[in-house]
């Protein structure tokens, strides 16, 4: 099922949480709100799920204007950070919930919940944990679980709030693969929240970035990485090393060296570029920065090198192991950078 | 020692033997002297001190005269603990001083006040006695309140308020927004989201704060003497008993009574007491 979300806007107070939001989310699809803390996503997706209301604006499923409905009759399925599982209840019973609420019409016999709820728990894959308490099981698992009976109501959209936030790294990693695979297999529209660039661009179709309660970008992974619509997309999805400078005749000048601005207007600018995308050499190249390496640290498969560069303060450089090894890079060497891709924004006057 | 864990807090072992030495002390030696006192008596006449007709219509006066406070208690103290957390309005504070006043007040004061107003008489008292409309209700003699029965329950209820307020307010507090708002996502309503969600939760404070009442009612003496009339065999409660016997030097009678008192409630304080634990279990830890 599709929503539109109109004009919505929300304070709290003198704090303005969201500025006059349109966004239209299509059937079907996995969509994430990123954003720093306080940036208003979790307001929005609470809005969508009628948990808040909206000072102004609607909100429409598949057309239909929900925005004075309750959320016990939006058909939304909610996934909190924190699980929000009933703690007296078994983890059958807490997916049957949804279910054995229905008025006595439409409640589905005990046979047919019985069904329903260990289909869904073998859908999350824990089936055997059916007759355990929430207290017993391990964060990863107590998520799955609340996913269950979130789908157990089958709502017209999936809510998730930072639904990995509280899981430790690796349990998140897993759990967020597998929850793109159950979208694949589901196909139920549905949004989550996260503060994670790197979990909004490895599972969602396409990524909400917010900032201040704007949107600063709406578009699918690769776009808001490789063409990030204004700094501060850029900034958060992933490092950056920024040069202040000012662009004459398409270069911009950093100490001894210039980095292309080709189509920058002559004025104050801020150079983007990213860690990953910057050449180290031992020969000095006409245009290329002149620098000292002065850290190196080892992460793994790449390795971060800091060099102060002249007329600058340090800038970052990442390199994989094998550019690394090839190029015996030693702390105190002198070293020229140049940037591969750069990101050109006017500063503002 | 096999009770001995490895623990930061150090002092265990002092804590531990201080306590048990201290509840020796202020708890156990009392109701050990209690008991040794009965054993001037021989079986047949501790029997009879406490199978005497009139001494066992005031073990169901109190009994049943607590048990009912404590449960009217347990409704409106839920009630009055929801109120304090759950809402907020001028004077909170004040009310929330309030609940604590029937621990202050020296009971014969409270039992005083309490058969003034409740008096055929009295401020409340008038409103039920003979010929009035809500007396007429319950037919040609009214509604007596003061000096029955009935009075004792009110006297039990205004002193064992306070506790399940107590016990249920911060359990209340800390009830995470999220559960209410997972339910209400699944499409319970209002009513299912108390029954199913936060009652359960609930449920050990609420048993505690009804087993303290129950406990404090039972043994209740000064503000029950004022307003129930003291009745035999019809509002006279155990504790009077005892008093009573006191008076006419029958010291091995009133122990006799009261290790009987002592008795019931400790079994019906250990029963709730393993209730309360099953709740609790049930609702793990984390």
């Amino acid at each position: 099922m599709s929503i539109d979300i109109r004009n919505i806007s929300k304070r709290f107070g003198n704090f303005v949480a969201l500025d006059n939001i349109n966004l239209d989310v299509a059937s079907g699809e996995l969509l994430a709100l990123l954003g720093p803390s306080g940036c208003g996503k979790t307001t929005l997706l609470r809005i969508i799920a009628g948990l808040e209301t909206a000072d102004a604006g609607q909100i429409l499923f598949h057309g239909e204007d929900t925005t004075a409905k309750h959320v016990s009759e939006r058909q939304v399925g909610f996934v909190f950070q924190h699980y929000a599982l009933f703690r007296h209840m078994t983890v059958f019973e807490n997916v049957a919930f949804g279910l054995r609420v229905r008025p006595k019409e439409t409640r589905p016999s005990e046979t047919e919940i019985k069904r329903k709820v260990h289909e869904l728990l073998e859908l999350v894959q824990l089936d055997w944990l059916a007759d355990r308490y929430p207290a017993q099981l391990s964060g990863g698992q107590r998520q799955r679980i609340a996913l269950a009976r979130a789908l157990a109501v089958e709502p017209k959209v999936l809510l998730l709030d930072e639904p990995f936030g509280a899981l430790d790294t690796k349990v998140r990693k897993e759990l967020r693969r597998w929850l793109r695979r159950l979208h694949d297999e589901v196909h139920l529209t549905s949004i989550f929240v996260t503060h994670d660039q790197e979990e909004a661009l490895e599972v969602a179709d396409r990524v909400v970035v917010l900032n201040k309660g704007h949107i600063e970008q709406v578009g699918t992974p690769e776009e808001v990485y490789d063409t990030p619509a204004s700094p501060f997309v850029y900034q958060f999805l992933g490092d950056v090393n920024l040069f202040h400078s000012r662009v004459h005749e398409g270069w911009a000048e950093v100490g001894k060296g210039r980095i292309p601005a080709p189509d920058a207007p002559d004025a104050p600018a801020i150079i983007y570029v990213r860690p990953h995308e910057i050449d180290l050499s031992r020969v000095a190249s006409g245009d290329a920065l002149h620098g000292e390496i002065n850290h190196i640290r080892i992460l793994g498969a790449t390795i971060r090198l800091e060099v102060d560069v002249e007329g600058h303060d340090a800038v970052e450089v990442e390199l994989s192991r094998e550019r690394y090894s090839e190029g015996g890079w030693k702390v105190g060497e002198t070293v020229f950078l140049t940037p591969r891709t750069v990101q050109v924004y006017s500063e503002p006057q | 020692m096999a009770f001995k864990q490895n623990s930061v807090l150090p002092g265990f072992g002092l804590s531990l033997g201080y306590s048990i030495f201290y509840l020796s002390l202020i708890v156990l030696l009392p109701l050990a002297a209690l008991i040794t006192k009965t054993f001037d008596l021989d079986w047949a006449h501790f029997w009879s001190a406490v199978s005497e007709p009139r001494v066992v219509a005031t073990y169901k006066v109190t009994f049943g005269a607590s048990f009912l406070a404590a449960l009217i208690n347990l409704v409106t103290g839920l009630l009055i603990a929801w109120v304090l957390v759950r809402y907020s309005f001028p004077g909170k504070r004040l009310i929330d001083a309030l609940v604590d006043l029937p621990f202050a007040l020296p009971t014969a004061v409270a039992g005083i006040a309490l058969a003034t107003l409740y008096a055929p008489n009295g401020w409340i008292g008038q409103w039920f006695a003979a010929g009035t409309p809500i007396g007429n209700l319950f037919g040609p003699e009214g509604l007596p309140l003061a000096f029955q029965p009935i009075g004792i329950v009110i006297a039990l209820t205004f002193v064992t308020l306070p506790f399940v307020v107590r016990t249920v307010q911060p359990v209340l507090a800390d009830i995470e927004q999220e559960l209410e708002e997972a339910a209400s996502s699944l499409g319970a309503s209002r009513w299912q989201i108390f029954r199913l969600v936060i009652l359960p939760t609930l449920l050990p404070a609420l048993l505690t704060g009804f087993s303290l009442a129950f406990a404090r009612a039972i043994g209740e003496y000064g503000s029950v003497i004022f307003i129930a009339g003291n009745m035999p065999f019809k509002s006279e409660i155990t504790p009077l008993m005892i008093i009573s016997k006191l008076e006419q030097y029958d010291y091995a009678g009133a122990t006799a009574i009261a290790v009987v008192m002592l008795l019931v409630s400790f079994v019906l304080l250990l029963a709730i007491n393993g209730l309360q634990w099953w709740s609790a279990r049930r609702l793990g830890r984390n």
